[in-house]
C-alpha cells in the first residue's frame, strides 16, 4: 500500500514538472514578454 | 441663462489636492482635513455666501483621477455630474488642482470641462510655487483651457475671495470643450452619437454609454439606445484608450507652453532632499550605506526565524517517522516532502525582510531617486536604472530579484537583467562557500587587520557582480532586440510608508515564492528522493552483499548498517548518475561522491553539503569523526593519497558554485517570467558552460 502510495505521488510529481515544462498553457490573454515583435 | 440665488457647485478635484480645505474655507464648516487619499467618503455638503444676492450650496465630492470610475466613491462623481435629477447636479463646477501635480489633475479637469458645465480651475498650494521653482503663465493657460483659473492656497485662505468673485460672473465663463474627442477618435461614431441624443453634449452621450453599467439613473428607453452603441465592446476600449492619448498629447502641449519647473531655484524640503539624495558623490555615498544596513538587517534578523523553520521542520520529519506506519511511504514523507517542503520555506524570512525593505524604500518615494542615480551607469551595461533593485535582491535570492525585474518596462534591459541575476551571490550559496573557504582557506591575517577567509568570500561576492556585469555587456553587444533607449520616471513625493501597503506587498511577494517556484521543489524533491532511494538489483540486495561480505571482519551493527547504507547510495539510480558523470567531472578534480552532490544541487545549491554529509557520514564507517568540515577535511582521494579538498579541487568547487546555474528554482521563475524555454536553457548551458571551463582550468594550474 505505501509503495502504492509513493508511485502515485511519483507519478503526480513528474506529470506536474512534464506539464509544467513541456506543455504549454491555453491562456492568452497576458502579453507575452518573449515577444520582440509586441515592443 | 437664468440667474439664480442658490447655486449649486460641485467641489472635484484629485485625491489630496486640498479640496476639503477648500470646502472648509467656503463653507466655514468644521471638516476633518487629512493628507490621504479616500477622506472624503460621501458627498459633504455646506452654505457658502458668494456675494450679497448670490449663495450656494457646494457638494465635496469623492476625490477621484477621471469621471471613468473603478471605485464605489467614484461613482458617485459621476453620477453627480450625469445625472439632472440629482438634487446635487451643479450649475458650476470647481476643479482644484494641485500646483506640482497639474498635469495629472488637468486630465480630470479636461474631462468636465468636456461636459460643458460653467467649469473653473482653482491651483491649489500655489504659495509654494516659489519654493518649489514652479513658474505658471496664467493668462496663456487660460486661453488654452478656455476657463477661468484661480491660484489659491486653501490652508492660508490665500485666493478664497477670488475664487468668490470669479464665481459671483460664472454666467459669463466660457462652457467650450477643451479636448474635441470626436475628429480625433472616429468622427462617423461621434456624429452618430450626436444624432441619436441630441438632448445632451457629445462627452456626456460619450460618457453615458462608456460608463453604462454604472449609471442606475438612466430611464429604459435611454439604457436600450446605449445598449445599441454598446455592443462593440473591444470598439469602445479601444476608443477609451484613445481617449485618455489624446487628453494626454493635449495637456502635454498645454503644459508645455504654461508650466515650467526650475529645481535649482527650488528651497523646499523635496528639492532640497532631492539634491542630497540624487547628488553625483554623496547619492551613491548614502545609498550603498543604506544597502549596508539592509544586508545586515536581513542576515541579522533572518537567521532566527531560519533556525526555527530549520527546527521545526526537523521536528515534523521526526515526527512522520515516529508516529506514521513504517514504510515507504513514509519515508517520502519524512525524508523527501516535508524536508522538501522546509527547504523552500526556509528562505521566507529573508524574502519577507527584503521585500519589507524594498517596499518601505518604495513607499518612501526614495526608490524612485535610486533609479534615477543609478541609470547613468547601469545603462553603460545594457541595463536601466531600474536594474539595480533586482541585481541587490539577487543577494538574497535569484527567485524574488527576477520577480523584482517586473517594473523595468523596456523588453531587452529586462531580459539582460533576469539573465545576469544568477550570477549574483544569494544566500543558497554562502554554506558552500562558507565550509570550502573554511577547508582550503587559512584562517590568517592579511596586514594584521584583515581576514584572509573573509576577504576570500568577500572577492566570491565582488567576482559574481563582475560577472553579471561583463554578461549584462556582452548580451547588450550580442542579443538583437529593439529597445526603445527611453528612460522615464515619475520623482513622487516623499511621504511616510503605509504599514497597510508594505504588508500587502510583503505578503503578496512571499504567496508568489511560494506557490510558484514551491511547487516545482516540492515536486523535485519527491524524484530526487525517489532515486536516492531506489536503484537496480544491487541496490536491492545490498543487506545480504554487504552482510557477506563484511562477516568476517566482526563489525559492529552501527558500522556495518552504515556500510549497507553507504553501498545503497552507491548503487541507487542517483549513485549511478554520479558515477555516469565521474568522467565528466574528473577534470574538474571531483569524484562520483561530490558528483551526486553536485547532481542533488542541482534543484538548490546548498543541498551539496547536506549531500555531502550523508556520504561522507556513511563513508566514516561510524567512527565520530567530528562536524562535516572534519570529515570533508579527512576525505582522502585513494589514488594520490592526498586531501581530497586540497586547494585546487576547493578553488575548482568555488568557482564551479559562483559560475553554475545551480537553482531549478530559478530557472522555473525564468521561464515564467520570459515565457520562453529558450532563456532558462540558455542560462543553463552558458553559465554551466562557463563553470566547467573556469573549474577545469582552475583544477590544473593548481594542482
Amino acid at each position: 500500500m505505501q509503495e502504492f502510495l509513493v508511485y502515485i505521488a511519483l507519478g503526480l510529481s513528474i506529470g506536474f514538472l512534464v506539464k509544467k515544462y513541456f506543455f504549454k498553457t491555453k491562456k492568452k490573454n497576458n502579453r507575452d514578454p518573449g515577444c520582440d515583435s509586441c515592443h | 441663462m437664468k440667474s439664480k440665488s442658490l447655486l449649486n457647485i460641485a467641489l472635484v478635484g484629485n485625491p489630496n489636492t486640498g479640496k476639503t480645505s477648500l470646502f472648509n474655507q467656503l463653507t466655514g464648516l468644521n471638516q476633518k482635513v487629512g493628507n490621504y487619499p479616500g477622506i472624503t467618503v460621501d458627498k459633504k455638503q455646506g452654505k457658502c455666501k458668494v456675494s450679497e444676492h448670490l449663495t450656494a450650496e457646494i457638494t465635496d465630492l469623492p476625490g477621484t483621477y477621471s469621471i471613468n470610475p473603478t471605485t464605489l466613491d467614484e461613482t458617485i462623481v459621476l453620477e453627480t455630474l450625469l445625472n439632472e435629477k440629482n438634487d446635487s447636479f451643479p450649475d458650476l463646477v470647481i476643479v482644484v488642482a494641485e500646483v506640482e501635480n497639474l498635469k495629472r489633475n488637468l486630465f480630470l479637469f479636461s474631462q468636465i470641462k468636456d461636459l460643458q458645465f460653467p467649469t473653473i480651475l482653482v491651483i491649489n498650494m500655489s504659495d509654494q510655487m516659489v519654493r518649489k521653482g514652479i513658474s505658471i503663465d496664467i493668462d496663456t493657460l487660460k486661453k488654452e483651457l478656455k476657463s477661468e483659473i484661480v491660484l489659491i492656497s486653501a490652508r492660508k485662505n490665500i485666493g478664497v475671495d477670488d475664487l468668490k468673485k470669479e464665481i459671483e460672473n460664472y454666467e459669463n465663463w466660457n462652457t467650450e470643450p477643451v479636448a474635441n474627442i470626436s475628429d480625433k477618435i472616429d468622427s462617423v461614431f461621434f456624429e452618430a452619437i450626436e444624432t441619436a441624443f441630441p438632448e445632451f453634449s457629445i462627452y456626456k452621450s460619450w460618457l453615458l454609454i462608456t460608463q453604462q453599467k454604472n449609471c442606475d439613473f438612466l430611464s429604459s428607453d435611454l439604457h436600450r439606445k446605449i445598449t445599441e452603441f454598446n455592443k462593440d465592446n473591444e470598439k469602445i476600449k479601444k476608443y477609451q484608450h484613445k481617449e485618455t492619448v489624446y487628453r494626454y498629447q493635449i495637456i502635454n502641449e498645454i503644459l508645455k507652453k504654461t508650466y515650467s519647473v526650475d529645481k535649482n531655484e527650488a528651497t523646499d524640503l523635496r528639492s532640497k532632499l532631492d539634491r542630497i539624495l540624487t547628488h553625483r558623490i554623496f547619492g551613491y555615498i548614502i545609498f550603498f550605506g543604506i544597502l549596508l544596513l539592509i544586508f545586515q538587517s536581513i542576515f541579522a534578523w533572518a537567521s532566527y526565524p531560519m533556525d526555527l523553520i530549520d527546527g521545526f521542520f526537523a521536528n515534523l520529519s521526526e515526527l512522520a517517522k515516529t508516529n506514521l506506519p513504517e514504510g515507504t511511504f513514509t519515508n517520502l514523507i519524512a525524508e523527501g516532502v516535508i524536508p522538501g517542503v522546509g527547504g523552500v520555506v526556509i528562505f521566507l524570512p529573508q524574502i519577507a525582510i527584503l521585500f519589507m525593505f524594498i517596499a518601505t524604500l518604495e513607499e518612501t518615494g526614495y526608490m524612485s531617486r535610486v533609479v534615477f542615480l543609478m541609470d547613468k551607469i547601469m545603462r553603460k551595461f545594457g541595463m536601466s536604472g531600474k536594474s539595480i533593485i533586482p541585481l541587490i535582491s539577487g543577494t538574497a535570492c535569484a527567485i524574488p530579484a527576477i520577480m523584482a525585474s517586473r517594473n523595468i518596462s523596456d523588453w531587452k534591459e529586462r531580459l539582460i537583467t533576469i539573465l545576469v541575476i544568477p550570477f549574483t551571490t544569494c544566500s543558497a550559496r554562502l554554506p558552500v562557500y562558507a565550509i570550502l573557504i573554511a577547508l582550503i582557506i587559512p584562517d590568517e591575517r592579511v596586514f594584521g587587520i584583515f581576514n584572509l577567509q573573509g576577504l576570500t568570500l568577500m572577492g566570491l561576492y565582488l567576482l559574481g557582480f563582475t560577472a553579471a556585469i561583463s554578461s549584462a555587456i556582452l548580451l547588450h553587444n550580442v542579443l538583437k532586440i529593439k529597445t526603445r533607449g527611453l528612460f522615464i520616471i515619475e520623482m513622487p513625493n516623499y511621504k511616510l510608508p503605509s504599514i497597510k501597503n508594505i504588508f500587502y506587498e510583503v505578503v503578496e511577494k512571499t504567496k508568489a515564492f511560494i506557490f510558484g517556484a514551491g511547487k516545482i521543489i516540492l515536486a523535485l524533491s519527491i524524484v530526487l528522493w525517489f532515486l536516492a532511494s531506489n536503484g537496480s538489483s544491487k541496490f536491492k540486495n545490498a543487506t545480504e552483499f554487504v552482510t557477506s561480505q563484511e562477516s568476517t571482519n566482526n563489525l559492529s551493527e552501527k558500522v556495518l548498517s552504515k556500510k549497507i547504507a553507504f553501498y545503497r547510495l552507491e548503487h541507487s539510480y542517483i549513485g549511478n548518475m554520479g558515477k555516469i558523470i565521474e568522467p565528466v567531472i574528473k577534470p574538474m578534480g571531483y569524484d562520483w561522491k561530490i558528483g551526486i552532490a553536485l547532481i542533488s544541487s542541482f534543484a538548490a545549491r546548498e543541498v551539496f553539503i547536506g549531500a555531502l554529509a550523508t556520504i561522507y557520514n556513511v563513508e566514516s564507517e561510524g567512527e565520530d569523526v567530528g562536524t562535516i568540515k572534519e570529515r570533508m577535511a579527512a576525505e582522502v582521494n585513494p589514488k594520490t593519497g592526498e586531501k581530497r579538498f586540497d586547494f585546487a579541487t576547493g578553488m575548482s568547487l568555488l568557482l564551479f558554485y559562483a559560475f553554475a546555474m545551480q537553482c531549478i528554482g530559478t530557472l522555473a521563475i525564468v521561464k515564467r517570467e520570459t515565457k520562453s524555454w529558450k532563456w532558462p536553457i540558455l542560462q543553463l548551458t552558458g553559465m554551466g558552460a562557463l563553470a566547467y571551463v573556469v573549474s577545469i582550468i582552475t583544477y590544473n594550474i593548481l594542482s
